[in-house]
């Protein structure tokens, strides 16, 4: 059978896989557990050892600097656009050029890498369910993203062992699925807040040609700051010796997301910290104390919406539907403030979680040939231009403008035999080169002559993923130069090999005999901690908890000896819960040793 | 004519094929002539009138054909030409969808184009311009008090209310400049200067509008 195509929502906050069928695309869950929704977490343990998704997410709280939950917001960046928060929560290579890099158990990766074990987790998953190699894949990206972002994006398919047919914008992508459910025709807005990114569509539909008029965004907007908000808010509660504790953030930024699910539905939520301590500190938000602290970051995606619709030539009464997309629409305020902004109320019939990946695995259709009466137009989000003198950002192709475009520029030498003409090239909107995001050098070889001399052509090809290419012909011998290229924050072709042969050195040949290793190494590392705490810290045990731990250890170092890691995990799972009121008895004691105790404020 | 027959011979399955984006029997998407201008690769005839719904009907049916989503399995030539025509087709409809944009565009296909910057005040909009400069000024030296800000909004309606009779003026001339030699000298002069005009209160428009997204003064 054909090797199927793919379509990945590659989010901030979580991933999912689908596929066009006959009857419709459909999201593909873990076969093991049924789950459609993949945690975009990945975990990295000492020994090579890698974990992604719900059991990376849970780890976060214990290993906060080797655990990346939100690696989206890192793609296709350099060191210098990490935010101080950003310092604070992870780990960086300091004085790296080039694309950013964790260090993470003892080792550093690139963005790209770590989306490569989300990718390739949902690859796993891809191929249980439909039973059969799946090796090319469409995969979603923020319309917002830049050229960088998006070359980062293709970049941690290959390191997955994905060939990556397209690139689709993921608010384009969310129209396909209304699209073809609801045969709608017209203009429409499609206002995408997800976990990381916001970014805001418009569209025409008509007859089966999806075409985007505008498009705008914020790359670093989202749910995640909400949670932001709602820690702080949280964090205040506890003594200010605590709040900087990485632990202790995370458990904190946990509570703060699910405090912003529960206020969703209800008008008002309890959350309860325990001090190390032990005192508990209850803090009850109502919605409306919510709403006050995130009002300016949900108002923050106004002025994005207002200008595309100014750069599509649009009033808000011109739209005739709001689509609503990504998790963070969910938040009541969320959808008030989109109804402000286009006088009507959203759209929210497909689970704004899976709309992404379900236009993907359309788009994944179309390119197969699967839907040949459905076309989608996109536009490129960011204007691109190249320096000139003194600086200036000369721009050669406008933002907005429909992909494939290609513009072509001519140059020739300032000083006699020049040997090369070096190109930078930069995306963005302002006046000054140094204020845009540079994505690229590209330095084009030529024949030695009098300045002025040379006639050099060189052509700026966007492609339909909005990927940029540059191809460059020397007119007077009428012969096709290479251009070599040296990205500003991304990987070159080399860098890619080399880590795609390390991956190969370190291959699974065997789905089963990796999960046994993996479940046994899990196994050795938590009943390694029991017994060391059970020696340590046996002063602790209630009366009988210290015979049921004993019982439950042997259990799993039984069953770590035979070959069922379905077992294997089930027992790990008995202990694990067993012990943590003990672990979190061990950890209280601690802290409050490694602290000034000082008075809680009583609420 | 040999070599007139080559160019109707589809690179891919080698039967002839008109001059159509893709080939008629195959598919693939051809090469686009080397003299093809913009209204060409739409299909359309050159004139300066074009029907909107029209144009829209023939870009989407020129992207269905050679869109490169429609192309993704097929030869690296065959991607490469429908990457090429694709961004040809988007261009032209770019460039004839609006009538200001085709009538810059008709001036460049006549060897006589606008040319970038033109600092000589058309006469006709000298006075317009005078007087929105000073206000620019006064804006500018009241540090954006709100009576000031107030003109410049009414200036603003002004230059966009201007602009809309310039553009539908300058529609009207192209039908009778069809009707007659739309190619003729005089007539290239008119569409240089009423574009000329049109492009100086454009520019005038943006920096008003900059000047109103500027900080205000309380």
């Amino acid at each position: 059978m054909m090797d199927r195509v793919v379509g990945i929502d590659l989010g901030t906050t979580n991933s999912l896989v689908a596929v066009l069928d006959d009857d419709g695309p459909r999201v593909l869950p873990d076969p093991e557990t049924g789950a459609r929704l993949l945690p975009s977490a990945v975990a990295f343990l000492p020994g090579d050892e890698v974990r992604v998704g719900q059991t990376a997410r849970a780890l976060a709280g214990e290993r906060p600097f080797d655990t990346i939950l939100s690696v989206k917001r890192f793609m296709g960046l350099g060191l210098e656009h990490a935010s101080d928060e950003d310092r604070r929560r992870y780990r960086f290579a300091e004085g790296s050029q080039g694309a950013l890099r964790f260090v993470v158990a003892g080792r550093e990766v690139t963005a790209p890498e770590v989306s490569a074990y989300v990718l390739r987790e949902l690859k796993r998953w891809a191929e249980g369910s439909l039973g059969g190699p799946v090796s090319k894949a469409v995969i979603t990206v923020p319309a917002y993203f830049n050229d960088s972002q998006r070359q980062a994006t293709k970049d941690a398919g290959r390191l997955a062992g994905l060939e990556v047919l397209r690139l689709v914008n993921e608010p384009t992508a969310a129209s396909l699925a209304y699209g073809l459910n609801e045969r709608a025709e017209g203009t429409i807005a499609v206002y995408d807040l997800g976990g990381g990114t916001f970014d805001i569509s418009l569209l025409k539909l008509r007859g089966g040609v999806f075409e985007v008029l505008a498009t705008n965004g914020d790359t670093r907007l989202g749910g995640d700051d909400l949670d932001a908000r709602l820690m702080d808010l949280l964090l205040a509660e506890l003594p200010e010796a605590l709040r900087a504790h990485p632990q202790i953030r995370a458990q904190v930024l946990a509570m703060a997301e699910r405090a912003k699910r529960t206020l969703t539905d209800a008008p008002r939520t309890e959350v309860e910290l325990t001090t190390p301590d032990g005192r508990r500190v209850q803090r009850v938000i109502a919605r409306d104390e919510f709403e006050a602290l995130v009002k300016e970051l949900v108002e923050r995606t106004g002025r994005p919406c207002r200008q595309a619709l100014k750069d599509a030539g649009l009033q808000p009464t011109d739209i005739e539907e709001v689509v609503a997309v990504g998790g963070s629409t969910r938040v009541p305020l969320v959808r008030r403030y989109m109804e402000e902004l286009f006088g009507r109320p959203p759209l929210v019939r497909i689970d704004p979680d899976e709309v992404v990946a379900l236009g993907a695995g359309i788009q994944a259709g179309i390119l197969t040939g699967g839907r040949r009466d459905m076309l989608l137009l996109d536009v490129i989000p960011l204007s691109l231009g190249i320096e000139t003198m003194g600086g200036v950002f000369t721009r050669i192709i406008d933002r907005n403008v429909t992909i494939p475009v290609s513009h072509t520029e001519h140059f020739t030498t300032a000083v006699d035999n020049q040997t090369s003409v070096d190109v930078h090239v930069l995306q963005g909107e302002r006046e000054l080169a140094a204020d845009n995001r540079s994505l690229a050098r590209f330095s084009i070889p030529i024949e030695p002559l009098p300045a002025g001399v040379p006639r050099l052509e060189c052509t700026f090809l966007i492609d339909a993923n909005g990927i940029l290419c540059v191809t460059a012909t020397d007119l007077r011998s009428s012969r096709e130069r290479t251009v070599e290229v040296k990205p500003s924050y991304g990987l070159t072709d080399e860098e890619i090999e080399r880590m795609l042969e390390e991956s190969f050195d370190h291959a699974e040949d065997d789905i089963q005999q990796r999960q046994l290793r993996e479940a046994r190494v899990d196994a050795d590392t938590i009943l390694h901690a029991t017994r060391t705490s059970l020696a340590r810290h046996a002063g602790r045990l209630e009366p009988g908890e210290g015979d049921r731990i004993h019982a439950a250890v042997a259990a799993l170092a039984a069953a770590r000896e035979g070959e069922d890691h379905i077992r294997i995990r089930e027992l790990y799972d008995q202990l694990s819960t067993l012990t943590e009121p003990f672990a979190q008895r061990i950890m209280d004691s601690a802290l409050q040793e490694a602290l000034v105790s000082r008075p809680l404020e009583e609420l | 004519m040999r070599t007139e027959t080559r160019e109707h011979e589809c690179w891919h399955c080698s039967r002839r094929t008109g001059l159509a984006l893709v080939c008629l029997h195959c598919e693939a998407p051809q090469p686009l002539p080397p003299a093809a201008d913009l209204f060409a690769v739409l299909g359309l005839p050159r004139r300066l009138v074009v029907d909107p719904a029209d144009l829209e009907r023939r870009y989407h049916d020129a992207s269905r054909a050679v869109h490169p989503d429609r192309h993704q399995s097929t030869d690296q030539r065959g991607r490469a030409l429908s990457l090429s025509a694709s961004a040809a087709v988007n261009r032209a409809y770019r460039t004839l969808r609006e009538p200001l944009g085709r009538g810059r565009y008709w001036l460049e296909l006549h060897g006589s184009p606008l040319g970038e910057r033109n600092n000589r005040v058309p006469p006709a909009v000298a006075a317009l311009v005078f007087e929105t400069q000073e206000q620019l000024e006064a804006l500018r030296d009241s540090r954006g008090a709100a009576a000031e800000r107030r003109t410049i909004g009414t200036v603003r309606d002004e230059l966009e209310e201007r602009l809309r009779g310039l553009t539908a003026e300058l529609e009207a001339r192209y039908a009778t400049w069809d009707a007659a030699n739309p190619g003729a000298a005089e007539v290239l002069g008119e569409l240089k200067q009423r574009l000329s005009e049109i492009a100086y209160l454009s520019t005038l428009l943006d920096d008003v509008e900059q000047a109103l997204a500027g900080p205000e003064h309380a």
